[in-house]
């Protein structure tokens, strides 16, 4: 499973941070700090729940 | 598709407690996604969580050179939240790292004492109006110690606050006091950067002493913009608190079941937040078209107002089963009640924060509790809806 921000939408909510900050790392303003990631074995559920959590729909998941 | 014209209104009387979400409840079931209301110059209203999150999410079509629903031409232009990008960009880039989680987190523990000591003052005498003795002076103060401003002038700031974001045709007919008081806040923070400037002895680290050495474009802004933007944070950082805060103690003083899983285990504050926030959204938006739209079938003409209130986003049965009631461990909780796009509620983490704060400390020092007099709880609608006085009492 893959993990994919659009950056364009993100506007610092930080709920995928409140979701799980180890998946979902922000930066010193509170806004995504990833592009892409490989979603570690184990940690599927925790991705799609906190892609499902932005407010602004800016992250995929892909299978 | 039609625009059904509806009586929506963004200025409304005061009434009893949760009168005013019933009414945009009825309204959102009776015309999706959008409704023309004939209230002032008259404008548009979307009504459905999709078609709200669109439009904030759009600057480009939607702006925020105009943000109050019935006021398309506003006499002043609040800092950075009547900017649009790429200008807004740049204002919020410099406030944006007052207001960082990782800021906010830094504060969280004197907050916490602050919560705890103002509490116990009244604690002992079995009752409190929550509004005026906790909910409204909790996130002021907490304002006046991240702009560096003396705690003493808490009263002053309180007096303000009432006249400009409480006032209503009947207590003030014309907005006279309210525009009064607005330009005393003004003059207030256009005195302490004078002060600030001619001794440097009381530059320190706080909002005010480095708004003095911000850089827009290149630039140190002018003062009219500065002190624009302090006037904005004042709006904006006040009240919405203590309104959140008088919904969620409204409900939790009314049903003693969702109090008890706080009581007993504190860590489920932050989901308690979550779910107080999406049931009542508290701030109610507007944008300004750029050029002629068609928006969900409704024709939209440049200079057109649309109103998005963020309360219809909440509570849309579309997206959460039993919108209206507060039910924790609901599956989707990707509330917009900080809004969308761009201009994302910037004290959005810190609001989180005093919120999971009080509920804690207050469970832990008056888990029960009741509301004493139902017929003062009355709440005013607007850009901010919130109740005005709730008076609790407990066992001591």
């Amino acid at each position: 499973m893959r993990l994919t921000v659009d950056h364009a939408k993100c506007q610092g909510h930080a709920r995928c941070y409140a979701t799980s900050p180890e998946l979902f790392p922000i930066d010193d303003e509170g806004y995504s700090a990833i592009d892409a990631v490989d979603v570690p074995a184990g940690q599927e559920e925790l991705a799609r729940k906190g892609a499902a959590g932005c407010p602004e729909r800016a992250i995929t998941v892909v299978p | 598709m039609e625009c059904p014209v509806e009586p929506y209104t963004f200025m409304a009387e005061r009434r009893p407690a949760l009168a005013h979400w019933q009414a945009m409840d009825e309204l959102q079931s009776r015309a999706r996604p959008m409704l023309r209301t004939d209230e002032a110059q008259g404008y548009w209203v979307a009504t459905d969580a999709e078609a709200i999150l669109e439009g904030l999410q759009n600057p480009e079509v939607f702006s925020s050179a105009a943000i109050v629903p019935t006021e398309p031409n506003p006499p002043v232009a609040l800092l950075p939240i009547m900017l649009d990008p790429p200008q807004h960009t740049k204002w919020r880039k410099v406030l944006g790292s007052y207001f960082s989680p990782g800021r906010v987190e830094k504060q969280a523990e004197a907050q916490r004492a602050f919560a705890r000591e103002l509490i116990e003052d009244f604690r002992a005498k079995g009752e409190c109006d929550f509004y005026a003795d906790f909910a409204e002076v909790f996130p002021t103060t907490i304002f006046l110690q991240i702009l560096g401003l003396p705690i003493e002038h808490l009263p002053r700031f309180l007096d303000w606050e009432r006249k400009i974001l409480h006032a209503t045709e009947e207590t003030d007919p014309g907005r006279v006091q309210a525009v009064t008081a607005m330009m005393e806040v003004v003059g207030y923070f256009a005195g302490v950067i004078a002060e600030k400037r001619a001794d440097p002895s009381l530059l320190a680290d706080d909002i005010v002493s480095h708004a003095l050495e911000w850089q827009i474009d290149g630039e140190k802004p002018g003062d009219q913009d500065l002190l624009s933007c302090m006037l904005l944070l004042f709006m904006a950082g006040l009240d919405t608190v203590a309104a959140q805060l008088s919904y969620a103690f409204h409900h939790l003083a009314r049903h003693p079941a969702d109090r008890a899983p706080l009581v007993a285990d504190p860590s489920i504050a932050p989901d308690m937040v979550e779910e107080f926030l999406r049931v009542h959204p508290i701030v109610q938006l507007a944008r300004k078209a750029t050029r002629d739209v068609e928006l969900h079938g409704c024709p939209v003409a440049a200079g057109d107002m649309v109103a998005f209130p963020l309360g219809m986003a909440g509570r849309d049965p579309n997206v959460y089963p039993d919108p209206t009631e507060f039910r924790l461990g609901r599956e989707v909780t990707r509330h917009i009640s900080f809004g969308a796009g761009p201009h994302r509620c910037l004290g959005s983490h810190l609001a989180r924060q005093e919120l999971t704060i009080v509920l804690q400390e207050w469970h832990a020092l008056i888990p029960d509790y009741e509301i004493s007099d139902e017929s003062r709880v009355l709440e005013h609608a607007g850009g901010v809806y919130s109740i005005e006085e709730l008076p609790l009492r407990w066992n001591v």
